[in-house]
């Protein structure tokens, strides 16, 4: 098969992926299990990009660990493995078509039509909604991210500094990195038998 | 187009310093309301925009703010933004997938970043619960009636997020609509 003709082939994969992505990027990871583990469905690609399940876990573990959209970095590590660079680019690409083109038809009706008072009234019972939605989110987050009990620490620190002192979010994504790595260094040296929790 | 520039950085930053999903939020919120390009309450339109409609979170606000900002530029400028670390970061990762895969720094760093993330949540819950349950300085019964509700729905009878929203817009047609609240 030529270059350009995988490319191609990896991006339309990719854009019907990125047609049924709804809450969050969870669902490409159960189309991506289903077509290139499990073999269901017609793989753009026959006999090329099978994946085995443990290698969609380490890709999907290593993309939400990097910074980014958990699903953009999927796409490009997968689309790398099959094809390189660009095969990863295509992916990206791909992925990232169908959502911008749907929010940006909406976003212009949403500008549109704000004024309505219906869609005003609309929109206050959603925005009643996205506190809950957070705080649930919020509380699946909570598990596995206490490794060790100074980290309760470093929550109600961010939170702190966050809410009391608009202190911006990249600092303490910064101070995150570097009280992960001090809080690690001192409890591996002190257990160094104990692996991760 | 300095206003592209602008945007594509502040995404840039976003794209940087988050890690999946909602943890997202406190930085777009900080950027969005800073810049004078989004209020409060249109940050809470955009998450849960966002939420109904396909496609993850970071790359769906950047739309949005694009889109409301500089409108098609806007929107490919903040999207390119907030994959930059992808198609580099991401890139450079692949690599060195197998040296990544069991890396014990980035275990290391992803210790401290988990918590910090959740306080930024927190705090973010706090301020948008300022603007979407509070009329001035009075509660506004019925929204957080529905915010009631919906975390009752979310949390006990794990109902999906776009049927919560949903529900969420019928009753706010209802009830600020309708009855006039």
């Amino acid at each position: 098969m030529k270059n350009s003709a995988v490319f191609w082939a990896l991006f339309l994969q990719f854009v019907k992926f990125g047609c049924f992505t709804f809450g969050g990027g969870w669902s490409i990871v159960a189309q991506m299990k289903q077509l290139y583990v499990d073999g269901e469905g017609q793989s753009a690609l026959p006999g090329r990009g099978k994946l085995a399940a443990a290698d969609l876990l380490d890709l999907t573990s290593i993309g939400r660990s990097l910074p980014g959209t958990m699903i953009g970095n999927i796409a490009m590590f997968y689309g790398y493995r099959v094809a390189g660079f660009w095969g990863g680019v295509a992916c990206v690409a791909g992925m990232v078509l169908p959502p911008a083109v749907v929010l940006a038809v909406i976003t212009y009706f949403y500008t549109a039509f704000r004024e309505a008072l219906w869609v005003a009234a609309a929109m206050r019972g959603v925005r009643a909604a996205v506190v809950p939605i957070i705080l649930s989110a919020l509380l699946g987050m909570l598990r596995g991210a206490f490794r060790y009990p100074p980290c309760l620490a470093v929550a109600g620190l961010t939170f702190a500094l966050y809410s009391f002192w608009n202190v911006s979010c990249v600092w303490l994504v910064v101070l995150g990195m570097v009280l992960g790595l001090l809080i690690c260094e001192f409890y591996e040296r002190k257990s160094p038998d104990v692996h991760s929790a | 187009m300095f206003t592209l520039l602008k945007l594509y950085w502040s995404f840039v930053k976003i794209g940087f310093t988050s890690f999946g999903g909602l943890s997202m939020i406190p930085l777009i919120s900080s950027e969005m309301i800073s810049h004078g390009w989004m209020t409060a309450a249109e940050v809470s339109d955009i998450v849960a925009i966002a939420e109904m409609t396909p496609g993850p979170l970071g790359l769906n606000c950047a739309t949005f703010a694009g889109m409301r900002t500089a409108w098609l530029p806007g929107a490919a400028a903040a999207n390119l933004g907030v994959l930059t670390p992808t198609l580099t970061l991401c890139a450079v990762a692949a690599v060195f997938f197998e040296h990544f895969k069991n890396s014990r720094r980035l275990a290391q760093v992803m210790t401290g970043i988990r918590p910090a993330c959740i306080g930024m949540v927190a705090g973010v819950l706090i301020s948008l619960s300022q603007v979407n349950y509070f009329e001035g300085a009075h509660v506004s019964l019925p929204s957080l009636a529905v915010g009631v509700l919906d975390l009752v729905l979310l949390i006990k009878f794990k109902v999906s997020i776009p049927k919560v929203l949903g529900l969420s817009a019928l009753l706010g047609l209802l009830l600020f609509g309708g009855l006039g609240l």
